[in-house]
């Protein structure tokens, strides 16, 4: 994909997916003039195959199965320094979640990157417990990407400082953050939310 | 040292603040307490939805801050947060809702109700330097840090973007050192103290972690720094619980306390050190705190 001749016509542009981005992430793909400014304040950009100005010029030209195939878009840590710096107010950062959530709808949980898998996780700790449980967090982690033995040795120094916890409460309130989640998936379904 | 008329916060501590960080809450909570502050915990608050969820679902994510700011609105005062991740979610989701009246009225259904959002949200850097004042700070040290070089880890969350968090300058902000200079220590001039640490790919990507955090070390230790200061839990993770492996992993030799700004103002306005969890952190700060008969 990185490598092949880019073809431009109506049926390699996808128009429709950038303005799903656009009005997912509030922000303008159009105004970038591919300064770089993005990509050069970019503490992971030395981990992506396509840097974020690059995702821009590549949105701007339809070319959605491009960003979607690479792993850029997960390396991205949200750090805003694009957003920050880019003198036209792309907010690259906000662009990226939309990238990711579009993705995410995508590939289900099947295509899992280690980045997908460790947000699902800590979305079912919110649904479920209401706060993190840190623990089961890491915990769930390793067991799914089967990585038994990451971090292993880290584990008992953190319980023996209380910065672990064996057990974890759920909220009181979890019913209401039940709700918020059903809400949610019930305004997508009719349509009313992205 | 109270004020003339008691300042009283509700307070966000956010999960971090109960767990992993649980030294920056017992810090959060001396410190308060030593300026006559008050500080009330909102009942039943619940996660904000970090950087995971806004990362694939920002509706969640507004949704999620959004419930917590009307939780908040039951307790007085304005909403103290201490943890930079939860700040700046709380802050994003009210410029978000505020601005957006779309993503308004989605929230509105998915909180199954006004979506009041107006508390104010205050950091405690800022609370302590423009609320408390630091002439004011200055006037209670009762032990000065003299001697002690820090170096001011802000990271990425506190200051970016400016219209989010308006808590300091984006590129060269001074809240920090400003503190640190009232209470009579030192800060240091260096690289890193807006880069990024790696944030949440502690739990999936910390070989990115190790790198990035390495570069921070590598560079407070540069400037002849004693110690790093922070104001975020996933930060302090990444420099101190990781520190060890970063050092194996690089063959260097760091062996720098990583302080919250918190546990360093308490301590100078005069709390135990037995107050302030220090035994709670994986880097002893306690040998360098002696060397600079600071306990």
């Amino acid at each position: 994909m990185k490598n092949k001749m880019m073809r431009l016509s109506n049926e390699t542009m996808n128009i429709g997916f950038v303005k799903k981005v656009e009005s997912l992430s509030g922000s303008s793909v159009r105004r970038c003039f591919q300064c770089g400014k993005c990509s050069a304040g970019c503490p992971m950009s030395a981990f992506m195959e396509h840097p974020p100005n690059r995702i821009v010029r590549l949105l701007q030209l339809g070319q959605w199965e491009r960003v979607l195939a690479g792993r850029s878009i997960w390396y991205c840590a949200s750090c805003e320094t694009c957003t920050t710096r880019c003198p036209n107010k792309v907010d690259l950062a906000s662009i990226m979640d939309a990238l990711r959530k579009l993705s995410w709808d995508a590939d289900g949980p099947s295509k899992e990157s280690y980045v997908q898998l460790a947000n699902r996780l800590f979305i079912e700790n919110i649904r479920t417990y209401g706060r993190q449980y840190e623990l089961r967090l890491g915990a769930a982690f390793n067991m799914k990407s089967g990585q038994f033995l990451k971090d292993l040795m880290l584990g008992p120094k953190l319980l023996s400082k209380g910065k672990l916890k064996m057990f974890h409460s759920k909220n009181r309130n979890i019913a209401q953050i039940e709700g918020i989640f059903k809400r949610i998936e019930e305004m997508r379904k009719k349509g009313e939310a992205l | 040292m109270t004020p003339k008329k008691r300042l009283n916060y509700s307070y966000y501590p956010g999960c971090s603040l109960h767990a992993s960080g649980r030294e920056y809450d017992i810090s959060t909570r001396a410190l308060f307490k030593a300026l006559g502050l008050g500080l009330k915990e909102v009942p039943d608050w619940f996660c904000c939805g970090a950087t995971p969820a806004h990362n694939v679902d920002e509706l969640l994510s507004l949704s999620l801050c959004a419930k917590n700011l009307k939780m908040a609105e039951e307790v007085e005062g304005d909403l103290a947060v201490a943890c930079a991740a939860c700040f700046s979610r709380l802050k994003h989701a009210q410029h978000k809702i505020t601005h957006d009246e779309t993503r308004r009225r989605q929230v509105e259904t998915a909180i199954d109700g006004p979506a009041d959002v107006k508390k104010p949200v205050k950091h405690i850097l800022e609370i302590l330097a423009r609320e408390v004042g630091l002439a004011k700070l200055e006037e209670n040290v009762k032990k000065p840090l003299l001697g002690l070089k820090v170096a001011c880890y802000y990271g990425c969350l506190l200051t970016r973007p400016p219209e989010v968090p308006e808590l300091d300058d984006c590129e060269d902000p001074s809240i920090m050192e400003d503190i640190l200079r009232a209470l009579g220590a030192e800060p240091v001039q260096w690289s890193h103290r807006m880069e990024c640490c790696g944030a949440n790919f502690t739990l999936s990507r910390p070989g990115v972690v190790m790198k990035l955090s390495n570069a921070i070390l590598d560079s407070a230790q540069f400037a002849k720094a004693d110690c790093i200061m922070v104001a975020c839990p996933l930060c302090h993770g990444n420099l101190d619980i990781r520190q060890e492996s970063i050092e194996n992993k690089n063959q260097a030799s760091y062996e720098l306390p990583i302080f919250y700004f918190t546990q360093l103002v308490a301590l100078a306005l005069g709390v135990p050190s037995t107050d302030l969890g220090f035994d709670s952190v994986i880097i002893d700060p306690r040998p360098l705190l002696r060397e600079k008969q600071l306990i």
